[in-house]
């Protein structure tokens, strides 16, 4: 289980953490206690087969599911909290209460007793602090929203010339305050969708589409929108008069950039980039590559990159985590990664990536992975170590020594 | 090397509001038996439209404006829709891109895979035993006429061979079959307890019960006169009350009583799997004609005596008829084919330029010229000779499209005068009509014409080197193949499909594409899959006819790395196997190099490279090669990749020069002129780019493709050395 009262401290490049994240469907644990911390300006590859969970993962942090424990902090804030850990340690702790407190003598029971309500106690104030986080994540970003139109504006106004002048800038203020009463913080983080037929409604124009997100944010001023709407078509290499067409008259690797648009718009400090390329042509996928390379330089962004093309992910991303059923199993930079993948299951996820080498690829020999053979965990359970500065491997002590003598 | 598809000069629009669009522009291409042909290229390149095409399975608004599909001696653009019935699924099959979309959303994933199993278990049936019977008798036949010509009347001693035949081989499939099911479920069970004594080691069985009883039952079908014979006994012991035991093992967590009896079964199968194989052949005849009890002695020696009485009293005189057969009609077919040049001959006369045809004489000179083609088909050839077998449907099909060509031009010249008179009227009046006139869908009757002739020419060059050849033919060695497809043929008749047999075989091809626990996922629906768990049902059901042909339209595009690896073994391995011929779709080029013996690369209709797999990824010639090869980082890319700019073109107004031109960086000024002919580069490679011109400057590929070329070329030489 994972351990939740130890409040890490949060260091300043660390744009997004991710922390002891679990999300179960029922039975099913989709991710299980996975944590990872994404640096400014990074990013991050998560790969691994379909079905294990990276998906998930990005869609958790983004909040479009209630996450089952665990909590996920982004620009220092804890944005979601999950409360399962909670409620099990309680469980736990009256269990274990009622089965020693069987044949105890009364006073030992009163002492057993008193620690029993010492840890419900704590733990009820941490559900009501997820509650809370889950609650108001946003307000502390509005209020610093708002100071910030405030030192911006306030001295703009007292020192306007004309009464114009003045109503302008008020006006604008006014507008300002108004639109950051309905920011919520996680529309800083954006994402981009694999299929970018699905992922567009068929009856919007592009107009519309791209500049959703901006109406609901409160944006009313249609000069504004429509200005902003062009600037971000000519930066995903599209033209104005697009703006007026729907998606179905556009060939694949356009509607991307559509999508692309949308996310780049809402000017977030970071995108999930879920499977962009997976569902198009190699020669687009080059062209959206591309696109998502110079954005990122051009805007400082973070992106979490989720896909399974392993040869895409190495070339785009700046360290790698590799999930295996819920769980993240290796993490390390790129190089470091395809260099001394330490992990069975991540050595068969990379001998199993083809390559434009006939004669290679004839002899290319796929390792399976089957963690039953590879595994003893009955006695000793593994957890994520780090083998070398950066690189963390999810082992015991008997493979963690076998890792440190490999990598000498 | 035997060639199973022959697809030449294919050329096939789309009929739209705005115009012909011209999807496949002039393809020829071979398929070899057990070869696996990649074609690659863009979406929108005519690729699918091209496997569409040879499955019969194109879109309604779609027009065949020429060349033919030849698999099997049929022409799969003529034949009729009855006739694909039995080649479509059955042997050629398809696996589609979106696995979705080819399965049935309420029907159980079982079902779906058991249904088609079982329907054309039936078909096969009834087909290899009109193939059996339909052959055999024109053997009769020409074993008949070959000993009327030789002047012997054996005709009764004929007849009562083929009967002796025809009994005893069925008597040798079915012995056979029995050997062969016995010898499988060994073989299954042998793999089980493997399995089962791995996990129960590791304390991690699942679904224990089921699988003890199935290897149980498996193990004890082992049993079987030339198999598990003598320990029998000890089989049946070690097998007994095993599940029970297993069951309580699991509930004490320790197998220890379970594991020496799993040790002491796979010995005894493993023993019985290594003996060798009786002469079921020989054996047949023996059972059949009163041959008695077999002798009690070692397999190899009963297999010595059986072969001997079978050749004495029946093999030898039998194959010497054969022999003597073959050559008679071989030598008929020869002089009918010496005829029909000549007759091919008058076809120029028939068909000529410049002249208008009438349909009565048209369709009596093809007439003469089918029926002499008819005449030279050898009815005891089983490998059919397509250029023969195809004439007829063939000639028919041109003359049919050059006289509805006939009158169909008129109208369409009327429509679309009509339309191009209403356009200058508006713009006559200072209007820009947003519309343009498509070009007249006008047939070119004189192409038609000279593709008949060409129909003859070919044909008269084809029997030229047949008759060449007609000296050095092996009969003897003909006669043994004869005899081999008679067995097969018989073994087709007995191979039933029940819904037990089809449900075990599903639920083995479910494990084979990588299904754990089939035997739940067996009673569920499509939507309880994942996008790849349901691609690798599709492969499942393709694969469960047992197909010649396989073409794969993008079959891993959705799915991850690990089963895509998966995936593609899978089909490398039946493709061995089973000598599978594949046609592999994709946009990747990175998947074909571990699949592809030969690449064809196409562009807006056309193949603008074709060669091995070596010489399209080693020495790629063509710009748009290059481009697709630099647009796709691979582990030691770091540079910016270079993406093909711009779109393909609108194959409405198919480019006038070279397609790929305007996003060519490499282009010359004469490909926006004139289209590139197919250079010759080696043997097998062949490129369509004016830069193979001797005139042509000479232009280095980009440098991301010779980066890449030369690491490969590095690792390469490091690995050999």
């Amino acid at each position: 289980m994972p351990d939740m009262k130890v409040e890490v401290p949060i260091e300043d490049d660390v744009l997004l953490k991710v922390d002891h994240l679990c999300q179960y469907f029922g039975p099913m644990k989709a991710v299980d206690d996975v944590s990872f911390t994404v640096k400014k300006g990074e990013v991050f590859g998560l790969v691994g087969e379909s079905g294990c969970g990276k998906t998930t993962t990005g869609r958790s942090i983004i909040k479009l599911y209630d996450i089952t424990s665990g909590s996920v902090y982004f620009k220092g804030v804890r944005v979601c909290a999950g409360k399962k850990s909670f409620y099990d340690a309680i469980r736990e702790a009256r269990k274990e209460f009622r089965e020693k407190s069987r044949d105890a003598s009364p006073e030992e029971k009163a002492a057993l007793k008193a620690k029993m309500d010492a840890i419900i106690a704590e733990q009820q104030e941490n559900i009501k602090k997820a509650d809370y986080d889950n609650k108001n994540c946003d307000k502390e970003y509005i209020e610093k929203l708002r100071a910030a139109a405030e030192e911006k504006y306030r001295p703009l106004i007292d020192s306007a010339a004309t009464a114009e002048e003045k109503a302008r800038l008020t006006r604008e203020y006014r507008n300002e305050l108004r639109k950051a009463s309905k920011t919520k913080l996680i529309t800083k983080i954006q994402m981009i969708f694999q299929d970018p037929i699905a992922s567009l409604d068929p009856r919007m124009t592009v107009r519309e589409i791209i500049s959703e997100g901006l109406l609901i944010q409160g944006e009313k001023d249609q000069k504004v929108i429509e200005q902003k709407v062009y600037e971000m078509l000519e930066l995903v290499g599209l033209v104005r008069e697009h703006a007026s067409r729907y998606p179905h008259e556009f060939s694949g690797g356009q509607r991307q950039r559509i999508g692309v648009a949308r996310s780049i718009i809402m000017n977030p400090d970071m995108i999930i980039a879920d499977e962009p390329v997976s569902a198009l042509d190699v020669s687009i996928q080059a062209q959206v590559i591309n696109l998502l390379n110079d954005l990122r330089e051009k805007f400082g962004l973070t992106i979490l990159f989720i896909a399974h093309n392993l040869s895409v992910v190495k070339y785009f991303s700046d360290r790698i985590g590799v999930m295996y059923y819920g769980k993240l199993v290796e993490l390390a930079p790129s190089d470091e990664l395809f260099l001394n993948p330490l992990h069975p299951y991540t050595r068969s996820l990379l001998s199993a990536i083809p390559l434009p080498d006939p004669l290679y690829e004839k002899t290319r020999q796929r390792v399976t992975y089957n963690p039953l053979a590879e595994h003893d965990y009955s006695v000793d359970k593994p957890s994520l170590r780090e083998v070398k500065p950066g690189h963390f491997v999810m082992c015991n002590q008997a493979e963690f020594d076998r890792y440190m003598a490999i990598l000498k | 090397m035997e060639n199973k598809l022959h697809v030449s000069d294919l050329r096939i629009s789309f009929k739209t509001t705005s115009g012909k669009v011209q999807a496949v522009r002039n393809i020829s291409f071979d398929l070899d038996k057990g070869e696996t042909l990649a074609i690659v290229g863009e979406s929108g390149s005519g690729k699918s439209v091209t496997s569409k095409a040879i499955l019969g399975i194109l879109a309604g608004n779609s027009i065949i404006e020429g060349g033919e599909i030849i698999y099997d001696g049929k022409d799969l653009l003529k034949i009729s829709e009855d006739d694909f019935h039995h080649i479509r699924g059955d042997k050629i099959a398809m696996i589609f891109q979106d696995p979705m979309s080819s399965l049935n959303p309420i029907v159980k994933i079982g079902r779906q895979l058991t249904e088609a199993m079982i329907l054309k278990g039936k078909a096969r049936q009834r087909e290899s035993r009109a193939n059996f019977n339909g052959f055999l008798k024109n053997l009769n036949l020409a074993m008949k006429q070959a000993a009327a010509e030789a002047g012997k009347s054996a005709d009764a001693e004929i007849d009562a061979m083929c009967r002796k035949f025809d009994d005893f081989e069925h008597n040798h499939i079915k012995l056979e079959a029995a050997f062969n099911q016995a010898r499988d479920a060994a073989l299954d069970a042998i793999e089980t307890i493997d399995e089962l004594s791995f996990e129960m080691e590791k304390n991690a069985v699942k679904d224990m019960k089921y699988r003890v009883s199935q290897m149980v039952r498996e193990s004890l079908q082992a049993i079987h006169p030339y198999l598990v014979s003598t320990r029998a006994d000890e089989l049946t012991q070690l097998t007994k009350d095993l599940p029970k035991l297993a069951e309580a093992g699991r509930k004490a967590g320790s197998f220890a009583e379970v594991l020496p009896k799993l040790a002491g079964i796979k010995a005894i199968l493993q023993e019985a799997v290594a003996l060798p194989v009786p002469d079921f052949f020989a054996m047949g005849y023996n059972d059949a004609f009163g041959g008695g009890k077999l002798p009690e002695c070692p397999v190899p020696e009963i297999n010595g005596i059986l072969e001997q009485k079978l050749h004495d009293e029946f093999l030898n005189k039998f194959e010497s008829y054969v022999e003597m057969a073959l050559r008679f009609s071989a030598g008929r077919s020869a002089g009918k084919k010496k005829e029909a040049i000549e007759v091919l001959g008058t076809c120029a006369a028939d068909f000529p330029e410049d002249a208008v045809l009438e349909r009565k004489a048209a369709d009596s000179a093809a007439k003469k010229l089918i029926d002499a083609v008819e005449a030279t088909k050898n009815p005891v050839e089983f490998k059919k000779d397509s250029l023969t077998f195809t004439f007829e449907s063939s000639i028919r099909g041109e003359i049919d499209t050059y006289f509805t060509g006939v009158r169909k031009n008129v109208i369409e010249q009327r429509r679309h005068d009509r339309m191009q008179a209403k356009h200058d009227r508006l713009v006559k009046k200072g209007r820009e009509p947003d519309w343009t006139v498509p070009a007249a869908a006008i047939t070119d009757l004189e192409q038609v014409k000279a593709n008949i002739r060409h129909l003859a020419d070919r044909l008269v060059s084809h029997y030229g080197t047949l008759l060449d050849a007609e000296a050095g033919r092996d009969f003897s060695a003909e006669t043994q193949d004869v005899i081999a497809y008679l067995k097969t043929s018989a073994s087709g008749v007995v191979e039933k499909v029940t819904k037990t047999t089809a449900r075990l075989k599903a639920l083995k091809l479910m494990e084979e594409v990588g299904i754990h626990d089939p035997r739940q996922r067996f009673n569920q629906y499509p939507f309880e899959f994942s996008g790849g768990m349901r691609q690798r049902i599709v492969i499942a059901i393709a694969l469960a006819a047992n197909p010649d042909i396989l073409i794969c339209d993008e079959p891993t595009t959705a799915l991850d790395v690990t089963v895509q690896s998966q995936i593609l073994e899978l089909i490398n391995n039946l493709k061995r196997e089973r000598q599978l011929s594949v046609i592999f779709i994709t946009h990747d080029l990175g998947v074909v190099a571990n699949m592809a013996d030969r690449i064809a690369v196409m562009y807006a209709g056309k193949i603008v490279e074709y060669g091995t797999a070596e010489e399209v990824f080693y020495n790629p010639v063509h710009p748009y090669t290059w481009a697709l090869l630099s647009s796709m980082p691979d582990l030691d890319t770091d540079q910016r990749l270079e993406a093909i700019p711009g779109t393909p073109p609108n194959m409405i107004y198919p480019p006038k020069g070279d397609a790929f031109a305007p996003r060519n960086k490499y282009a010359l000024k004469v490909d926006f002129e004139l289209p590139p002919p197919m250079f010759k580069v080696s043997d097998t490679h062949y490129a369509a780019t004016w830069l193979l011109h001797p005139q042509a400057p000479k232009v280095e590929p980009p440098a991301i493709v010779t980066e890449r070329i030369a690491r490969m070329k590095a690792r390469m030489e490091e690995r050999n050395a």
